[in-house]
């Protein structure tokens, strides 16, 4: 079952195949976890119930879903919409916009990062909290990038934006922390 | 990789193939940045530069534990299983033994939840943007005018009850028949009101409370209660517990002026108008030299012109406002 291109596992799985479906499961259950709790802002609760009825969906209408040749942008998007559905709905925010960029407030802390203790740099900086001050948008263009090893092309099909606003983004974003970065060191080396 | 000059980190950074290269996850891409590295021996430190970042940027992978998601599999195959029997069953599926579990527990659920229901109430938020005035009518007839960044909340069982972050200015309807209060509350202190105007301000850790008409009393979180008349202007902080200011005001509109659109400045030192330009538009404001803060400004701007506002301010006081990156670097000319 694992030998199979992800084409031959949506295949499987859009014929009811059970086995190909928990291989599936299993597969892309602990990236989709991590990522929901990113964005439902750690609710597990909320997550956890938000990704069972998200595959019961998905096993559901099987029958109706086109072939794919990547699994994991296609699971990403679709999750992330669901999971911004039951969001919306357990928030109960009125009169304000319910733009995605409004819910989806990534939280980095020290936790999720390898620190690489060897590279000066990083040693002295707290980079979850550089990470924190980007805007949302970049946040999670960063998590998608750097954790989940998307491309941006998979990003720009996760968040539905175009491709060339992924790559600008990510730009931005390592051009602020850079910044962040360097005027630390800059401080550091003054003191 | 196509017509990418390599003379930015970020553009190293943003190129999967460099990505692959740091994490030694592509052989072939391994190889191409050795090569690259050879050939351009004067971009060496930048690719080192480069690589740091992609490092720092390591994220830990996923940590769920087999069991875990074993156990949400088998939870998830269980509702797969169940759905499809009920599909395949030949019998009629009202005699369905599983339909009729299922139907009597569907039953208890509605006649519990039934009681459940009437119960809950729903929290009703209102949010106001920066450099955003929003009006909210209550629905007991309260008119509430939420200033920049501002939230109020309230349950719906209990509309007389309201939360705020931020500031607002309150118009309260009296209710003569019942003489029932209204409360506003803040991390700090609430605000027991009788059909009356007042301006709360709670920003910063500490509330601001300025009585415009009618009588309010105030219950500090540290137990102290305090009756306010009208020009009072109250500040407390319970993080600090201490009452910051207390003082009569003349020009109510100095702490009002927001509700028409402006920021009224009478003799304020520069830092403190900054402040509450801060608060209005979001940006963070830095000041280059210490002896510019204690300026003195007087004068009234808008709280939705970013541009005018700072134009009133150079000409009113001897500096230079310049906005980057979303902040405010003031100096002295």
């Amino acid at each position: 079952m694992k030998d199979l291109s992800d084409y031959e596992l949506w295949e499987s799985l859009k014929k009811g195949d059970l086995k190909a479906f928990s291989t599936l499961f299993k597969m892309f259950y602990p990236l989709l976890h991590n990522y929901g709790l990113k964005i439902s802002n750690h609710n597990t609760q909320l997550t956890e119930d938000s990704l069972q009825d998200f595959f019961i969906y998905v096993y559901e209408h099987r029958k109706n879903l086109s072939s794919l040749d990547s699994i994991q942008p296609y699971l990403y998007a679709a999750f992330r919409r669901h999971l911004l559905k039951d969001i919306k709905k357990s928030s109960k925010i009125v009169d304000s916009n319910s733009k995605d960029d409004f819910f989806v407030d990534i939280n980095f802390s020290k936790e999720d990062l390898m620190i690489q203790q060897e590279i000066k740099d990083f040693k002295q900086l707290n980079l979850p909290l550089l990470l924190n001050r980007l805007p949302n948008r970049q946040k999670e263009i960063l998590y998608l990038k750097y954790y989940s090893n998307l491309s941006n092309g998979d990003i720009s099909e996760v968040m539905g934006i175009n491709y060339q606003s992924v790559s600008n983004l990510i730009y931005k974003g390592i051009k602020a922390l850079r910044q962040d970065v360097l005027l630390k060191n800059l401080v550091k080396n003054i003191n | 990789m196509n017509s990418k000059e390599y003379n930015k980190i970020e553009e190293f950074v943003n190129d999967p193939s460099f990505i692959n290269w740091v994490n030694k996850s592509q052989l072939t891409d391994v190889k191409f940045w050795e090569h690259w590295m050879y050939q351009n021996p004067d971009r060496k430190q930048l690719v080192l530069d480069a690589q740091d970042i992609v490092l720092g940027l390591s994220f830990k992978k996923a940590t769920l534990t087999e069991d875990k998601v074993n156990g949400e599999w088998e939870k998830l195959e269980q509702k797969i299983k169940m759905t499809s029997q009920e599909v395949s069953c030949k019998i009629p599926f009202y005699k369905n033994r599983q339909f009729q579990s299922i139907a009597a527990t569907l039953l208890l659920f509605i006649a519990i939840s039934g009681v459940y229901f009437s119960n809950t109430s729903t929290t009703i938020i209102h949010k106001a943007a920066f450099g955003e005035v929003s009006d909210i009518n209550l629905p007991d007839g309260t008119r509430v005018k939420l200033n920049s960044n501002s939230t109020l909340s309230y349950d719906d069982s209990n509309v007389r009850e309201v939360f705020l972050e931020g500031e607002a200015y309150f118009n309260v309807k009296k209710k003569p028949a019942t003489k029932a209060k209204f409360i506003v509350k803040t991390n700090d202190l609430d605000i027991k009101v009788y059909g009356t105007s007042f301006n709360v301000n709670n920003r910063k850790a500490k509330t601001k409370v300025f009585l415009e008409e009618g009588n309010i009393t105030l219950r500090l979180k540290n137990g102290i209660e305090k009756k306010m008349t009208p020009g009072d202007l109250i500040s407390y902080s319970y993080e600090n517990n201490r009452i910051v200011e207390e003082t009569k005001l003349i020009r109510s509109e100095l702490q009002t002026s927001w509700k028409n659109g402006s920021l009224i400045f009478d003799r304020s030192t520069l830092e403190s108008a900054m402040q509450d330009i801060e608060d209005t538009y979001g940006f963070d404001v830095i000041f280059k030299e210490e002896s510019i803060k204690t300026t003195l400004i007087t004068g009234a701007m808008p709280t939705q012109n970013l541009e005018i506002c700072i134009k009133t301010i150079e000409k009113s006081t001897n500096v230079t406002i310049v906005n980057e990156n979303n902040k405010l670097y003031i100096h002295k000319n």
